[in-house]
């Protein structure tokens, strides 16, 4: 086989593999080529979080603005402690939006909600939001269920 | 019984010898770098080992796609949740199905080819003459070989999870009538960059530094007869499948297992 | 080195023992300088063992290998490199490298040990392969040719540096009438035309005789006989004489040990 042929076919893989990659990374994964547009950090304390992972969805309005970023635990409150980091600037949600842990379809992941709120002020970076309900237990609710089917 | 031990002590003895050589041979190897002369070298062994095995990888890639979105899609059919088919194709490619089918192929066919190739170098006595001119044959024939692999089938599993997912779009969209937005969103929502496909990508390049230096060291050791090489042609697809299975099964465990 | 020393290579008390056979015990022979000497022996008794450490590639348990008054057996790598240059080899398979062809076969030494420019090297190799008879065959892949015409493109090869040392492995096996003569013809020539030494590995008796100045026998790792082709035919040792004559059966026995014959037959008969 002539040594140019070979040469050629060979660059052509390299850079078949290359773009393969390059399309896994894209295509695939969903990283968006765009500038970065930067995110921030916002903090929300909840009783309960049964479900909730890392990297879960955080959106609002059905629309994936974030991710969780980390799941701590407060043992003095017996809170959980969740970071949530929330892409572009901040400024787009009021000070008083709520956060709520919500499973997607009936058997699905855990995400968290996001509330909007009314207020004219902003979440900064690193604001905490006040108002939040925690996960919706299926074992708590069958329980409440039979128990008020009980009582009726 | 003490035959039996005998012998298993002598046989464990003669593979650490073994793995001692190898070790060895692989880091004279390597300590050859690849010098300006030897890229023409390169280039021809990844040509060999690369582009030769772009059919086989391209052909069952498409088929193992099809075939995954078609299974998901009868069973997320019945949950309602057929939506998923792409997520759960990407995910399952990605992260195990790609990294370890290229890896058992690629030890099929090239690293048969690259062990029995050198095998008959040896028997021919080509890496002996080679020696007594004063060329090193491990910086000639084995380095050359083993870079050409570890650049190789890594790039091999991303074409291969390429056209695996495509193949899963033929049948999930095209032909079972899924929504195409639905197959890419679920999957872009769900797949992330460096958990599943840069820690599926490590996955591949280990096998291939694993697979490569079997097919190498089998070919470099053989005992120099016919009978010798077809024995460690054999040796090498095993051994390599073996340990792919074996170490992906770590992997996974240590990347992907979350112990609560 | 002194200068009535005639000798290339001087090999005493050569030991080498490979598992728990004993190759060589304490063997000790000289080469000299000019000459064609020929090594011959029983198959397996270790002669193509012997041009691998003269070569380097194997080290003895014990002994001396000079080769021009150095001792190859202590040498680093780079000192190999130099004096590998100096030596070229023919082996049994002639082991041209099946990824080249002809011509990148003879210029591989070429390549690797001279900084020559392409167009000194074509002319060598073409020199080269013209001695040999093969310049016509310079673009044929090593699966082309047949197995006389793979030795003389390997001897062109082993010759490309125009080596004090030529080495040849049983080079004589297995070739038909014509090539043979092709072959000895040309072992005879390069060693008179480029003043080499030449050391022949054989157990082909006719032919070896007929080309070398000097013969070493060598069994059981040691030297049975040595001298000219012409006292050693006359050598009236046993082992010598069954050697020299192809006598199938003399010390070294025909019948494989076992029992009497008549027992072995009548075995189940109450003997």
């Amino acid at each position: 086989m002539h040594i140019r042929t070979l040469e050629i076919s060979v660059g052509a893989f390299m850079l078949a593999g290359i773009l393969a990659l390059v399309f896994l990374a894209v295509k695939v994964s969903g990283i968006s080529l765009d500038a970065d547009r930067g995110s921030y950090q916002l903090v929300a304390r909840f009783d309960d979080v049964a479900g909730l992972r890392e990297r879960a969805k955080v959106s609002i309005a059905g629309v994936q603005i974030g991710r969780v970023a980390l799941i701590e635990v407060d043992t003095i409150y017996g809170q959980a402690v969740v970071t949530l980091e929330i892409d572009g600037s901040p400024g787009g949600l009021s000070a008083d939006t709520g956060a709520q842990i919500l499973t997607e379809g009936i058997l699905g992941a855990r995400y968290v909600n996001l509330l909007p709120g009314a207020d004219d002020e902003t979440l900064a970076d690193g604001d905490l939001i006040y108002d939040t309900q925690g996960a919706l237990v299926l074992e708590n609710l069958v329980g409440d269920l039979i128990t008020r089917l009980g009582a009726g | 019984m003490i035959q039996f031990l005998r012998s298993f002590g002598g046989r464990s003895l003669d593979r650490m010898a073994s793995l001692g050589r190898a070790t060895i041979m692989w880091f004279t190897a390597l300590a050859g770098l690849p010098g300006p002369g030897d890229l023409r070298l390169l280039v021809r062994q990844i040509y060999h080992v690369g582009v030769l095995s772009l059919i086989i990888i391209v052909l069952s890639a498409f088929s193992i796609g099809a075939v995954i979105a078609l299974q998901f899609h009868t069973q997320l059919a019945r949950f309602g949740a057929e939506d998923s088919v792409g997520l759960g194709l990407a995910l399952v490619l990605l992260r195990e199905l790609g990294p370890v089918v290229t890896g058992l192929l690629f030890a099929g066919r090239a690293g048969s080819a690259i062990t029995a190739e050198i095998g008959l170098m040896k028997t021919t006595e080509q890496l002996s003459s080679m020696e007594m001119m004063g060329v090193d044959p491990l910086r000639r024939i084995v380095a050359p070989r083993l870079w050409a692999g570890v650049i190789s089938m890594p790039l091999l599993t991303a074409i291969f999870n390429v056209v695996a997912i495509y193949g899963g779009l033929v049948v999930a969209v095209e032909w079972l009538g899924g929504d195409p937005g639905g197959f890419w969103s679920g999957m872009q929502d769900a797949v992330e960059l460096w958990h599943d496909v840069g820690k599926g990508m490590l996955k591949s390049v280990v096998f291939a530094v694993v697979v490569t230096w079997i097919a190498v060291f089998q070919g470099y050791d053989t005992e120099p007869t016919a009978e010798g090489i077809g024995l460690a042609t054999t040796r090498t697809v095993v051994a390599s499948s073996v340990m792919v299975l074996a170490i992906d099964f770590l992997l996974t465990l240590s990347m992907y297992g979350e112990f609560n | 080195m002194n200068g009535a020393d005639d000798n290339l290579i001087e090999i005493r008390n050569l030991s080498f023992v490979r598992g728990d056979r004993v190759i060589f015990d304490d063997l000790s022979l000289s080469v000299p300088r000019g000459k064609i000497t020929a090594i011959m022996g029983p198959s397996g008794t270790g002669k193509t063992t012997l041009l691998r450490i003269i070569g380097g590639q194997v080290r003895p348990d014990s002994g001396v290998v000079l080769i021009d008054g150095q001792d190859v057996c202590g040498m680093s790598r780079r000192e190999l490199f130099e004096l590998r240059k100096d030596m070229g080899m023919l082996f049994q398979s002639s082991a041209l490298f099946t990824d080249l062809n002809v011509f990148e076969n003879v210029a591989f030494p070429l390549r690797v040990h001279t900084d020559l420019p392409e167009d000194t090297v074509r002319d060598l190799v073409l020199m080269k392969l013209n001695a040999v008879g093969l310049r016509g065959a310079r673009d044929l892949m090593p699966s082309q040719l047949s197995g006389g015409m793979s030795r003389r493109v390997a001897l062109a090869r082993a010759v490309a540096l125009d080596p004090n040392l030529l080495m040849y492995d049983e080079p004589f096996t297995g070739q038909d009438p014509i090539a043979m003569g092709v072959l000895l013809s040309l072992i005879e020539s390069l060693n008179d035309s480029l003043k080499t030494t030449s050391l022949v590995v054989s157990h082909d008796i006719h032919e070896t005789i007929s080309i070398a100045d000097q013969i070493y026998l060598i069994a059981d790792g040691t030297i049975m006989g040595s001298g000219t082709p012409d006292t050693l035919a006359v050598d009236d040792s046993p082992r010598v004489h069954q050697f020299m004559h192809g006598s199938p059966d003399g010390p070294v026995p025909f019948h494989y040990p076992a029992d009497e014959f008549l027992y072995d037959v009548l075995g189940d008969v109450n003997a």
